[in-house]
């Protein structure tokens, strides 16, 4: 259970005032880390990282919605955060703060014309767990557990002044660069627009999770419409570990490499065969069960591919089109991560570095069996985007390039990525699956 | 005649002419009885309209008492109910509302028709404050604890204000409005930070109050 919060930031003037806080405290942190410095203390940097994450996470989780949604998405591109603050932010799925029962009654009243408890025998008050636009309540008919997710009111409506008073503080805060984070922000807001339909959401959830069933080793609750609304989602409650504690957990490596491969496996039939696919792969949304099922939860966000794209895209996963440069600078071209109006330097530029990319990233499909627990790999994953990050050549043609779909599917790879290192699960890349 | 008709009545005309009758003796003519019948009952429009508003707030509070869950829940759950349900039924009454709630703008004159519905509130707010005292929910401050009812009426004032101006989808900026203002509330009235405050004002104060009397003397 998690405590209800005790004071809510409200209104524009309180949340900036909120991050600014944050921002300052940010600052009081440096001062102190160069200040021990100056007087002949050495300090690692990691602990100066780990003090302001806590800062900045613990304003993000007092605004909740739109700010919330934001740390969680950038917590997931570890790439572009220090480790300290994306292991803070990754903890927003399941300890955000909660709203009260009362409005909880309301919103049932006006969407169901019944009180939970007039639906349900028992109806928890408060909330098991908290996400970022809703809350979860445990609820029981008979011996059957439900989870009740429901929205907080009028999320939708403030998303949009939330992120612009929040984008500019954000950035200073985390020393990110408004051009470089661009896509993010408005896939954030989009995003969350869609996550905030619930409608949408269950009949999704209803539709990927029956033509996904068949998985071995994946699970799905069970949704029932009769209970749903536009602002409430009823499913089975399922016990389990979140991912990323199982990963932390004492289980033995086999049974985590049974885990890995399952949601590995789960991942390549939604995108290859569905060509819609689960795309948050947060830990927080998978759940292991004690006879290390992997339950998979929260379809608020879920990105459909044309058929042309995935091509495309996954033309880059045959080794073959590494030796050829011709091939690969047209399936650059197709990405749209090439223009014409590129010059001849900053052509050369792009091309190398996506080659070393390319490689990189698709070396696990190239070796067919592949140990994500091999710190170097993973290490020179995140090392390839800090490079890429400081490059000079690279920061002068940084610009939105490529397809929305990449920015889905790079992000669904990237969560995938660090759900296997976190997992350190050896496992087969190859499989075919039909 | 019952009081009810008349209201209903007197509804209904408001609602389909944008304003009340000319004159009770007209609104009473339309019904078929005696200004004297209409008087039996309110002392004018104003007085009727008064009972409207009380009425609304005592039937929330019958329908929210009679909830099952009600003797479990804490003075802030209380209040919040009440509030929830409040604007559930005012949207019943949404366009009376509109045409005829004193609103702000004009809250000098609006205390006589708001007595009614005042009295009604401040008895229900006096008893969970009551109760959120005997439960540690409140801190206990002696007399400014009887001040806290009209604090809330204010409150509930302001948040009726919020609906009537609300242009949200299903007024659920209202909703938000009502679960951080409440919170906010009960921070105030629970926590010891009206203590620090006056504890700060005093020592501020105080030195100065300090050294004025040393310069006159």
């Amino acid at each position: 259970m998690i405590d209800e919060q005790e004071t809510i930031a409200s209104g524009k003037v309180t949340r900036v005032a909120a991050l600014a806080g944050a921002g300052a405290r940010v600052g009081i942190n440096y001062l102190k880390h160069y200040g021990r410095r100056a007087v002949g203390g050495s300090r690692e940097k990691t602990h100066l990282h780990e003090a302001n994450a806590r800062t900045v996470y613990d304003t993000f989780s007092r605004l909740k919605g739109g700010p919330l949604k934001m740390a969680q998405m950038l917590s997931i591109d570890k790439n572009m955060l220090p480790d300290a603050y994306r292991a803070q932010f990754a903890q927003a799925q399941y300890s955000a703060p909660t709203l009260s029962y009362p409005l909880v009654v309301r919103t049932f009243r006006r969407d169901m014309g019944k009180s939970p408890t007039d639906i349900f025998d028992t109806f928890s008050q408060s909330a098991l767990h908290g996400a970022s636009i809703g809350q979860v309540h445990r609820a029981t008919i008979g011996d059957h557990t439900f989870a009740v997710k429901v929205q907080y009111p009028g999320v939708a409506d403030s998303l949009s002044s939330d992120l612009a008073v929040v984008k500019p503080v954000a950035l200073q805060m985390l020393g990110l660069k408004e051009k470089e984070v661009e896509p993010y922000f408005l896939e954030v807001k989009e995003r969350l627009l869609e996550e905030t339909d619930y409608t949408r959401e269950l009949e999704t959830s209803i539709s990927l999770s029956q033509k996904t069933r068949g998985i071995p080793g994946i699970r799905f609750p069970r949704y029932y419409p009769e209970y749903s609304s536009s602002r409430v989602i009823t499913m089975d409650w399922i016990d389990g570990k979140p991912l990323d504690r199982f990963a932390q957990s004492t289980a033995r490596q086999d049974q985590k490499n049974a885990v890995a491969q399952a949601i590995w496996d789960c991942y390549h039939f939604q995108i290859h065969c569905l060509k819609q696919f689960h795309a948050d792969p947060h830990p927080g949304n998978f759940l292991v069960t004690a006879d290390n099922d992997v339950v998979v939860l929260d379809f608020g966000c879920t990105k459909r591919i044309g058929s042309a794209f995935h091509r495309d895209y996954f033309e880059f996963l045959d080794p073959e089109i590494l030796t050829d440069r011709k091939r690969f600078e047209a399936g650059l071209r197709r990405l749209g991560l090439l223009t014409d109006s590129d010059s001849e330097r900053h052509r050369a530029i792009i091309i190398e570095n996506a080659l070393v990319g390319a490689e990189l990233l698709g070396r696990p499909f190239a070796a067919g069996n592949f140990d994500f627990g091999d710190t170097d790999y993973m290490a020179s994953i995140f090392a390839l985007g800090e490079a890429q990050q400081r490059n000079p050549d690279l920061k002068e043609i940084r610009s939105a390039r490529g397809s929305v779909d990449a920015i889905y599917l790079n992000r669904a790879y990237f969560g995938l990525y660090s759900l296997m290192g976190s997992l350190r699960a050896q496992i087969t890349t190859s499989r075919k699956v039909s | 005649m019952e009081p009810n008709h008349l209201i209903t009545k007197y509804k209904q005309h408001v609602l389909e002419e944008g304003a009340p009758p000319a004159s009770v003796f007209k609104f009473s003519k339309g019904l078929g009885v005696s200004e004297r019948q209409f008087f039996d009952h309110f002392a004018s429009f104003e007085a009727l309209e008064a009972s409207i508003w009380q009425q609304l707030v005592a039937d929330t509070i019958t329908a929210i008492r009679a909830g099952k869950e009600w003797q479990g829940f804490t003075a802030q759950q209380k209040l919040l109910t009440f509030y929830y349900a409040f604007f559930e039924n005012a949207l019943d009454e949404r366009s009376l509302l509109l045409l005829r709630f004193p609103r702000w703008k004009c809250a000098q004159s609006s205390s006589s028709q708001l007595g009614a519905m005042k009295r009604e509130f401040n008895a229900f707010a006096a008893e969970l404050i009551t109760e959120g005292t005997e439960n540690n929910e409140v801190a206990c401050r002696g007399k400014i604890n009887h001040t806290y009812p009209t604090a809330l009426f204010g409150h509930f004032l302001s948040a009726i204000e919020f609906n009537l101006t609300d242009d949200s989808p299903r007024f659920e900026r209202t909703d938000a409005f009502i679960e951080k203002s409440v919170r906010l509330a009960f921070d105030l009235i629970t926590s010891n930070a009206l203590e620090s405050a006056f504890d700060l004002v005093r020592f501020l104060t105080g030195r100065h109050w300090e050294k004025n009397t040393d310069t006159a003397s």
